[in-house]
Formats: C-alpha cells, structure tokens, sequence
C-alpha cells in the first residue's frame, strides 16, 4: 500500500514537473516589459516558497523532537534543513539570473531577496551546527532548539527588512513583487510551478528521511549486537 | 515510614552511540544503607552516578530517586539529592564562606548562616572561611566540597570516589560525615577502585564489570567455545 | 526572587573579583571601533550620525559574542553547572539569571564604547546622544537572550567559538536594523515618531527571544 501510494507519488510529481517545464518554456506568453528572462520568476517563486516552507518544518520537526522524543520528528527537521537550503540556494541564483539583464547588476538590495539571504545563512547555521559535532542525541537538540528559535524570528526579520527598504530606499529601485500578472495563462504556469516544486520537496524529504531512518536503525541494530555479544559472554 | 528503597535501578542501561556502557544494572539502597559499587578505570562507574543523579537520560530501564525517575525529579525532591564528583562544584574566585551561602540560598535554607558556621568549623575550616576557594590546599578545598554536599541534609548521596585524594584525616572526616548522614536515614551510593571501605564504614559491595553490576567475588571464569570435531557439537566450557 | 538574586550576585561578584568578561567587551570594542574609523575615515559630527551609529552597533555584537561564551564557561569550570543542575534551581530561573548578568556586563562595555564613540566621530553629550540609550538599551537585552541561549549550545561544541557569532548574527539582524535606525535618527536629532516603529520592533525581538530562551534553555544546558 505504501509503495504503490510513493510510486504514485513520484509520478505525479515527474508528471507536474514535466507539465510546469513546458508550461514555463513553451505555453506562458512573454511578459510585456521584460521579455523572455521573465520566465525565470515561475522558477524563482516556486524554490522561494519551498524555501519558506521547508524552514517551518525544520521548527515543526524541531518543536515534535523535543516534546515527544521520537527520532522521526529530527530526521524531518534535517531533511527540510538540507532540502530547503538547496532551493534557498537555488532562489538565490535564480534571482541573480533574473537580476542581472533586468538591472544590470547580479544582486539587488531589495526586501524579499535579502530575506532569503538571511534565511540562507540561518539554514547555513543548522547545518554547520549539525555537521561540525557528533549526531548525538543532545546535538539533535540543540538543533532543535536553533531551528525553533530562527523560525520564529523569521517574522521579525521579514517585517525588519521590509522597513529598511521602504523607509530608506535602495539605490536600485526594483520593483516590489512582480506579481502583476496579466494574462490568466501566468497565474496557471505560477500554480503548476508552486505544486510541481512542493510535490518535489514532499519527494526529497520522504526519500532524505528514509535514509535517515535507515541509518538510525543501523545503529540500533549495532547497539543491540554490542548488547547481545556482551551478554553472551557474561 | 515507607519501606520503598531511596536509591533504585531497574534494567538501568546506558549506550553511547553504539557502545553499551552499562547494561541491565539492578541495584536498591533503603533509607539507612550504603552500597559501594567497585570497578577499574572506564567501568562506567561516572556513567552509573550520572544515571542516578539525573543528570543523564537512559537509553534502557530506569533509574528512581524517591520511586520517581531520576531524569524527571522534582525541584523539591532534588533539594534532598547530595551529589560529590571529583570536580569540587566551588567557584574558585568565591570565599569559603560565599561558596555555602550560595548554595544554601540555592536549597532554600532559611536562616543559613549559624548552619555555615557549623559546617564550617566541623569540617576544620573555621579560621579560612573568609579565604578564597583558589587559594585553598586541595585537601582543604575537598572538605569544602563535602560541608557543601551535606549542607542541605539530603537525604539522597551520591559520591563518585571519595577516598581516593583524601588524605587519612580526610578520609577520617569523610567517613564520620557519612555515618552521620547514615545515622540520618540517608542512602548512600559511592564508587571506588578497590573493594576495600575505610574502617568504620561497612557498605554492601558490587563490582561493575564490563557493564554489569555483580556481587562481589562472582565474576564469571572467561569460558572459551569448545569444538568437540568427533560429534560436531559446539559448546561453552572452562577455558 | 532568592534563588535569582543569588546567582546574580554570584555572577556579579565574580566579574568583580576576577572577571575577564567586561574587559574582553571593552578591549574589544575599541578595537572594532578603531578599525571601523580607519576603514571609513569619518568626518565626524552629524554628516556621520549613520556611520557612528552602525559602528557602535558593530563592535557591540562582534565584542558581546566573544564575552557571552565566557559567561557560561565560568560555571564548567569546577563543574558548577552541574551542580546546578542537580540543585532545585529552576533552569528558566538560570537562564534569566545568566541572561541579566550578561545583560549588565554588556552595558557596561557599552557605555565605555559610546564614550569611545563621541571621542572618535566629534559627537557632543546631548539629548541626542541620550536619545540613543533607549534603543541600545533594548538591543542589548534583546542580545543578552540570544547570546546567553545559544552559549549554552556553543559551549557544549568542539567549533563552539566559532558556531556562535555565526548563528548570533542572522538571528539578530532584525534588532540590529531597527537599533542602528533608531540610533541613527536619535543622533541626527529625528522626532520621537520616527524613531517609533524602530523600538515596536526592538521590543518584539526581545519578547520573542527571551521568551524562547526561558522556554528552551532547559533543552540546551542538560546533558545527554
């Protein structure tokens, strides 16, 4: 029941994937002022969303981790860690992609790409956190710990650095959210986009948690030998 | 007066990643009852106390202070848990008498001061009370240390090899303050090298041996697979 | 309030007797703030409201990470903290505790450094220069939280010394635009409204984070 549910799941996901691609490449008309370097937003938004969505459920696994315990609700944290960090990666390129023929230069000041640098950067943290130490229980805490608190303060740094730019503008004057889409044929391409990406991260997750369970479990099953030869020897 | 042990263990176990530690540890200790656990270096004996003290969660079984977890206690609960290490838990650049203050006012005790006194001139350190713990002998440094365990009375002690850098009036004190505590209803875990106590303390003795605690002089003779080839069986024997 | 009292005390007279802390904090300080006029050779007075503004903001984080981690490292040493541990303290209770301690330690480097600051950037010691401790005020508390909440993770960390400005800095950058705006315009003489929006911010940051550090502390500072 669960592989026919994860086969299906991967082809609906190659499937959206597909249909996105084309969607973006071939069917969505050209965007009036930009032209063809527009598409890259389709892209662009989609990693951004997953970005944001896969650092909630770093907080979320992390939150489950230390009330209940169980190892599951780690293994989900890291797996959003290391999945939303490639497309926090990936929002950023593409936004220096789409930057660079718009505006001449490779990276803007504004609101929403500054955010998710920082977002980059505390995703760097977890990581580094969990890579630099021991996979101790006691490191899945305090990684935990790290994941809640940064969660939350993403609000904050939100709302913080939406005033910076307001209130100060940047030298590069962008245009804030080109969400101005006329043609009802972009909102399709844009949702398409959306549930393409988030079926990936639902993949990549399921797959980045299988191995961790996996490896989890390995070394139960270590510990449980060292158990079983020393008692056989008592 | 229940008769339920103070101390207790059941299936207690300890692995750190997948290296057991301690396995399948049973031990009790009543009111009034000291238990000696003996072990050479890297038996877990730390491991064990750090179970008990709660200041280590256990990956099997369990480990009870008053019947409730010892990971889990209760701040009140832990007001009556004593706890001695071979780090003396004194801040050095505090004087004697500010490092008892300190923690008196951390155990709640009301009107500490004649009870420092007290405790200052039983364990002979009267005269440096005003002294900075940095600048304390080591053999004074330890009394501090235990006046500090037994300020607050607990009625729970744990106490991670006493004897070992204590010299024979050192152990003397030492000895006489755990027999007071005894006296007092108190369960007493200590560790050790050697399955020797000093004179005037008689507790039960355990050995931890490769991470199980067993009765003295009961340690299993190595035993060695024997392959008997004429009827191709396989079994344990002497080795 | 006993137990708290104690430990403050205790931290506070440390510092006092031997407290390498506030030291660190203030050398510091000046080092940061003398790079910072090298690198951006300010005028000075109000043209340069901006750059005195950040400059202070600067030195205080890169200073306060360093001093943080020695708040804490002072009770391992002897394995005080385990006694601690063991005691009925209440570990929220020890969080606040170590949080005010560092909280005070901070200001003090602080308020060194904004005499550094007037010297070096030609400021005067007016109602400007006051207006500006209200939002310092609530950065450093904001910072005491957050630092003293992610010492006690770094300092369990073999790359702990590193780890935490890392992890400090993205965490604090909402506090740092609003305090270094705030000071900025408290400095070039900017009406109190303008400044409003600034604190509201400030104040949410502390709230969050000390809240999240007496909820989590506990997860932090106990053992395996």
């Amino acid at each position: 029941m669960a592989r026919s549910l994860s086969v299906l799941g991967r082809l609906l996901t190659v499937l959206l994937m597909l249909t996105a691609i084309f969607m973006v490449f071939a069917w969505v008309p050209n965007e009036a002022e930009q032209g063809l370097v527009q598409r890259i937003f389709y892209f662009h938004v989609a990693c951004a969303w997953v970005a944001f969505a896969a650092f909630a459920l770093v907080a979320v696994g992390g939150i489950f981790f230390l009330w209940l315990g169980q190892t599951v609700f780690d293994d989900l944290a890291y797996a959003a860690a290391e999945t939303g960090m490639l497309f926090c990666t990936l929002v950023l390129i593409t936004g220096s992609i789409w930057a660079k023929p718009i505006w001449g230069t490779w990276w803007t000041w504004d609101s929403r790409l500054t955010t998710t640098l920082i977002l980059w950067m505390l995703y760097g943290g977890y990581l580094l956190l969990r890579a630099l130490s021991e996979p101790t229980p006691q490191i899945a805490r305090f990684a935990a710990v790290f994941g809640i608190v940064a969660a939350a303060d993403v609000p904050v740094i939100i709302v913080s650095v939406r005033l910076w730019r307001t209130i100060h503008p940047a030298v590069i004057v962008t245009r804030e959210g080109t969400h101005g889409l006329e043609d009802p044929r972009m909102v399709i391409t844009l949702l398409v986009s959306l549930a393409a990406f988030t079926a990936l991260l639902v993949w990549f997750l399921t797959l980045r948690m299988a191995m961790l369970r996996d490896a989890d479990r390995l070394q139960t099953l270590m510990r449980n030998i060292a158990l079983a030869e020393a008692a056989l020897e008592d | 007066m229940s008769s339920a042990p103070l101390i207790a263990t059941d299936g207690l176990g300890k692995s750190f990643g997948t290296e057991p530690i301690l396995r399948q540890i049973d031990l009790s200790v009543g009111a009034g009852r000291a238990l000696l656990i003996h072990g050479r270096n890297g038996a877990g004996k730390s491991t064990l106390l750090g179970l008990l003290a709660g200041l280590l969660r256990p990956t099997a079984g369990v480990a009870l202070l008053f019947g409730e977890a010892a990971y889990r206690l209760e701040p009140a609960k832990r007001r009556q848990l004593g706890l001695l290490t071979h780090q003396s838990f004194l801040y050095a650049n505090l004087t004697a008498r500010e490092n008892l203050e300190f923690f008196a006012r951390l155990y709640d005790i009301s009107r500490p001061r004649p009870l420092i006194a007290d405790w200052l001139a039983r364990v002979g350190l009267a005269a440096a009370a005003n002294e900075l713990v940095r600048s304390l002998s080591r053999g004074m440094e330890q009394r501090l240390a235990w006046a500090r365990l037994m300020l607050p009375d607990p009625q729970i002690l744990l106490i991670d090899e006493p004897f070992t850098a204590l010299d024979a009036e050192g152990v003397e004190l030492a000895v006489a303050l755990l027999n007071r505590a005894l006296a007092r209803g108190a369960a007493v875990v200590l560790t050790a090298h050697q399955a020797t106590a000093p004179a005037g303390l008689a507790p039960d003795f355990r050995e931890l041996h490769r991470g199980r605690l067993i009765a003295p002089d009961t340690r299993p003779h190595a035993r060695a697979l024997v392959v008997d080839p004429a009827g191709a069986r396989v079994s344990f024997g002497a080795a | 309030m006993g137990a708290f009292g104690a430990l403050l005390r205790k931290d506070l007279r440390l510092e006092l007797r031997a407290g390498e802390t506030v030291l660190t904090l203030i050398g510091l300080s000046i080092l940061i703030l003398v790079a910072i006029v090298f690198a951006f050779n300010p005028v000075g007075g109000a043209q340069d409201a901006a750059t005195a503004a950040g400059a202070l903001w600067v030195a205080m984080i890169f200073a306060g990470t360093a001093g943080a981690t020695q708040a804490l490292a002072a009770e391992r040493e002897n394995g005080c903290l385990r006694a601690l541990l063991v005691s009925p303290l209440d570990r929220a209770l020890l969080f606040f505790a170590k949080m005010t301690a560092d909280l005070v330690f901070i200001a003090v480097g602080q308020t060194v450094a904004v005499i550094i600051l007037v010297l070096f950037f030609n400021l005067d010691f007016d109602r400007r220069l006051a207006a500006m401790a209200l939002p310092l005020a609530l950065g450093i508390i904001g910072f005491a939280a957050l630092t003293t909440l992610l010492a006690g993770i770094a300092g369990r960390l073999r790359a702990g010394a590193l780890l935490l400005p890392l992890l400090a800095v993205p965490l604090f950058v909402p506090a740092l635009i609003a305090g270094v705006k705030a000071s900025a315009l408290a400095l070039a003489g900017a009406p109190l409204a303008d400044r409003l929006i600034w604190f509201k911010i400030l104040v949410a940051f502390d709230v969050l984070f000390t809240s999240a550090g007496y909820m989590l502390f506990e997860s932090v500072v106990t053992e395996g």
